[in-house]
């Protein structure tokens, strides 16, 4: 086995378990504060990718610069998801802190949006135009890097770090992880706990719309797009730990790299087996996953 | 009192009825296809080609040997799952009492839900799905329109030796690669087969998951194998990203060559842009083909749909017209006459025939005889890319040379 293919794939690995550590980022912040796992995050994806994808194609902005119209737009989505669908959940089960109606109200919400998007724009596959990074590869003689990617990584990185900075270091983050503790106490400390629900899911949703313009520029957009990365997501948070920030860029890291370097020994279809066998292998041993918390909250 | 009144009741109930549905015949015919999930594009197209040709048939007459019944077209979305495509034919026979079915694209789904409907004795007409053993179980009520996989493999072959013998380029190493599923493995199994006396040698054998997010890791494996052929397998999405991360790592084999599916969607053309030029691809008819009303039929797709005609739009439209024959010759909605007229086509002309070859007719096994293949090459010649037909030699656009071997990358 030469080294050179290793040190390709594990760069591939690293770059794309990035993306999806990203991806998954929107999913373990929703989890971490609201306490519920929002089963549409996937299709939350998909309709980053479409306003990623009319951003572009109506402004013409690259990509990275139409994040100014996406982020803003996502939030608002999910901002206004929450208030509407999620928080009336809340208030009928008032004496749940993990109201189970919440997976059944996000799982209808994925199949709605996923059809609404079928029905709204058809089954066609679309590439972003135009497309300044389409194709980009940076070359080291047999090492090639993929441009996009490495924009993708670059911005994982710096989404995650931003977050953290904002969790730790502002009046508003310091309130999100005191809801995310003890919503009650919070509340009793004038928090207002229906606010940094919306906003929590806003940032969550607006995570998935950077995703989104991540991912447009090497990737195609269709109606069923975000399934792939939900189940992905799934894993990577559960792996990492749920609620956590760098376990779910660390799953994701894992995940990427088994998908990158396993099929030098297999057929690639045999590095999903190993996913999910890490997978059940942690929910045995570690449930609370790498990064996660063992005490409940 | 009360009794009596109901007794006349039902006695009205029951003379009105068959009154009724003899006044007007309708002929039901329940369509299974994949209208969600990986493959809703290619179901999509199914769905649009059948429209158009049942509007066509209603508009001029319906069926006139059932006193002008027409045509109710049942959908059903298999989301390309067997299970949902098997639920899908019980509730197509036993509640909605169908007369047909048609469908269901993906081999996995055509595969079970045809015995569903070979154990009802209801016919089940298949546009396209190529696996072979979907004719292969001595059933009485599937007849196939599509050629099979085998037919597909076995010319792909043919093409290569073809291409080597015209262009004296040898070809030395082969890598398959293809989806996971029923269709790509058929695929697989013939071309190992097939290899044997070639003069090719395999040098990647590798299956991938559609539904894959990230197909790097597959073109690195090929870019290390070195092939001079690659064979693919693909559905839509994950064509459109093998052919952009082939260009992306300059992988540039002496031929690429598709099975149809994903390359031959029309959306492949837009996702890929110059990455699909020079790309080869084995289809069932092509726009540019030479036959009456094609030019026609495609317009008309066009404007209805936005994109042109595809093998599997065409066998889905020409699967219509050769049911409104069979019901024609059949006049009768009882399933065994209409299996027997099904099985007596011999269909050569008439509005729907647009295909490449000149007759559909069924062998005992339910598969058309007479489908027929060909090969064609991406390339932009000034208009935009298109699919322009190379092979068999015969059917060769007028004026084109084919690129071969490949322009290295």
């Amino acid at each position: 086995m030469d080294l050179v293919f290793i040190a390709q794939d594990c760069i591939n690995g690293v770059l794309m378990g990035l993306i999806y550590g990203l991806v998954a980022l929107g999913l373990t912040l929703i989890f971490g504060v609201l306490k519920v796992i929002n089963f549409a995050h996937g299709s939350f994806l998909m309709v980053g990718m479409y306003v990623a994808y009319w951003a572009v194609t109506l402004s013409g902005l690259h990509p990275y610069l139409a994040l100014v119209i996406i982020v803003p737009a996502m939030f608002l989505f999910g901002y206004w998801i929450q208030n509407l669908l999620i928080r009336p959940i809340f208030i009928a089960e008032k004496n749940v802190r993990e109201p189970i109606t919440v997976i059944i109200v996000t799982t209808g919400l994925w199949y709605v949006l996923d059809n609404l998007a079928l029905l709204v724009f058809g089954p066609d596959y679309r590439a972003l135009a135009p497309n300044p990074l389409k194709g980009q590869m940076l070359e080291f003689g047999e090492i090639f890097i993929s441009v996009p990617k490495l924009y993708g990584a670059i911005a994982t990185l710096a989404t995650a770090g931003g977050l953290y900075l904002f969790l730790q270091r502002t009046r508003l983050g310091r309130a999100v992880r005191a809801t995310s503790l003890d919503r009650e106490a919070a509340s009793l400390m004038g928090i207002g706990q229906w606010k940094i629900f919306n906003i929590a899911f806003g940032i969550g949703t607006a995570v998935a719309g950077i995703s989104g313009a991540v991912l447009t520029p090497f990737y195609n957009v269709y109606p069923t797009v975000g399934i792939p990365f939900d189940i992905k997501s799934f894993v990577i948070v559960v792996l990492g730990g749920l609620g956590s920030i760098w376990g779910a860029l660390v799953g994701g890291v894992i995940v990427g790299l088994i998908e990158s370097v396993g099929p030098n020994f297999m057929a690639s279809t045999w590095t999903e087996g190993i996913v999910y066998a890490l997978f059940l292998l942690v929910l045995f041993v570690k449930p609370s996953g790498l990064f996660g918390q063992k005490q409940d909250w | 009192m009360k009794r009596s009144h109901l007794l006349a009741l039902a006695m009205i109930l029951c003379m009105a009825f068959p009154a009724m549905s003899f006044a007007e015949t309708i002929v039901k015919v329940g369509n299974i296809l994949p209208l969600s999930g990986p493959s809703a594009s290619v179901g999509q197209q199914g769905k649009q080609a059948r429209e158009m040709a049942i509007e066509e048939i209603n508009a001029a007459g319906g069926i006139k040997s059932l006193g002008g019944a027409k045509i109710e077209m049942l959908y059903a979305d298999s989301k390309s799952d067997p299970n949902v495509g098997v639920t899908e034919a019980e509730r197509f026979i036993n509640t909605e009492k169908v007369h047909v079915i048609t469908g269901a694209w993906n081999s996995g789904v055509t595969y079970p839900s045809t015995a569903v409907a070979e154990r009802y004795g209801i016919p089940y007409i298949v546009p396209v799905s190529v696996r072979d053993t979907i004719t292969e179980r001595g059933f009485k009520n599937v007849f196939r329109i599509a050629a099979k996989d085998s037919w597909w493999t076995r010319d792909q072959f043919t093409f290569l030796k073809d291409m080597q013998a015209e262009f004296g380029e040898e070809l030395k190493t082969v890598a398959f690669v293809y989806e996971n599923g029923d269709w790509g493995t058929g695929f697989a199994a013939q071309w190992k087969k097939l290899i044997e006396g070639s003069g090719l040698k395999v040098v990647l054998d590798e299956p991938y998951s559609s539904s894959a997010t990230d197909l790097t890791p597959l073109v690195n494996k090929i870019r290390r194998a070195r092939p001079d052929v690659l064979l693919l397998v693909s559905n839509a999405a994950d064509a459109i990203l093998l052919t952009n991360t082939l260009a992306d790592y300059k992988v540039s084999p002496k031929v690429i060559l598709g099975s149809g599916g994903g390359h031959a969607d029309p959306t492949f053309l837009s996702g890929c842009g110059d990455n699909a030029r020079y790309i080869f691809d084995i289809v069932e008819w092509e726009a540019d083909v030479n036959k009456p009303g094609a030019k026609e039929a495609n317009e008309k797709y066009r404007a209805k749909y936005g994109t042109n005609l595809t093998g599997e739009a065409v066998d889905a439209y020409v699967a219509m017209y050769m049911l409104a024959d069979a019901l024609e010759r059949a006049g009768s909605l009882e399933p065994a006459a209409l299996r027997k007229a099904l099985a007596e086509t011999d269909l050569k002309s008439g509005p729907g025939m647009i295909v490449t070859y000149d007759a559909i007719k069924f062998d005992a096994s339910g598969q058309n005889e007479n489908a027929a293949l060909s090969i064609v090459q991406i390339n932009d010649l000034g208009k935009g890319l298109e699919r322009i037909t190379v092979w068999p030699k015969g059917a060769r656009r007028a004026g084109y040379t084919p690129v071969f071997p490949m322009p290295k990358k």
